[in-house]
């Protein structure tokens, strides 16, 4: 039964760790579809080292590419955004076509922006 | 959620997490939202007064940092931790409150309702 606007609790995730080095991301990705199949609305806030997730053409050899659930995950309307702090000194916010389509680089303002709107908070940091 | 508790448990300039903590706390304060910083383990090394990282490290002073989100965030230190580490209240900014495990665990239990926890 579909929920009232009302009704639709709120979920963020705010994650530190950058992909392969860590399972944070499969974990929040594991989070995030969970909380969509319970029609939570979800937001993913990458921070630090998790601005590396998002970028296009990575090829790992012994691990699932973390940018194909993503994108998935971005087409069902999770919300993507990349600390532009952090994504700039990694390299990937000079790039105009750096990132997967759909993630925007906003500004830490947006924690607390979506912190309040908010019914959970989760941090995945190492 | 109205209200934020940022726990630090890595030492300052050896990682990015204090600093990266500290700022989404200035973030938080100028949105108009409490975001108090618990250093813990390691992370209680930033509240030690008169680090001079310029010239060295070149990374931001956090206790400068620490002074932009006080008075109105708070910046807990836990005292077991300190004394594993032989730091003594005198060696701490004045913004400091030093706190120990029965604080810690009031702070933790108190504010847990409509308070998100953020750990750098």
């Amino acid at each position: 039964m579909a929920l009232t606007p009302k009704e639709i609790k709120t979920l963020t995730i705010i994650i530190t760790e950058g992909p392969y080095r860590s399972q944070y991301i499969e974990i929040a990705h594991n989070i995030v579809e969970s909380a969509l199949n319970n029609q939570y609305k979800v937001n993913l806030f990458l921070y630090m080292d998790a601005t590396h997730i998002p970028k296009k053409n990575q090829n790992p050899h012994s691990f699932p590419n973390v940018v194909h659930r993503m994108k998935k995950l971005i087409k069902k309307g999770v919300d993507v955004r990349a600390c532009v702090r952090c994504a700039t000194a990694r390299g990937h916010a000079c790039d105009k076509a750096a990132y997967l389509s759909g993630v925007k680089i906003t500004s830490v303002y947006d924690i607390p922006n979506w912190i309040k709107k908010s019914d959970k908070v989760i941090t995945l940091s190492g | 959620m109205k209200s934020i508790l940022i726990v630090v448990d890595k030492a300052p300039y050896g990682y990015e997490d204090t600093f990266s903590a500290f700022y989404v706390s200035i973030a938080c304060i100028n949105k108009g939202m409490q975001a108090d910083v618990l250093l813990l383990g390691d992370g209680v090394y930033a509240a030690i007064k008169g680090q001079k990282p310029g010239g060295t490290v070149n990374y931001p002073n956090v206790v400068e940092l620490s002074y932009l989100i006080f008075p109105e965030s708070k910046i807990f230190v836990h005292s077991h931790s300190m004394e594993e580490r032989s730091i003594k209240d005198e060696d701490l900014v004045e913004a400091a409150q030093v706190i120990d495990d029965i604080e810690l665990g009031k702070i933790l239990l108190s504010k847990t309702k409509d308070k998100a926890f953020i750990r750098m």
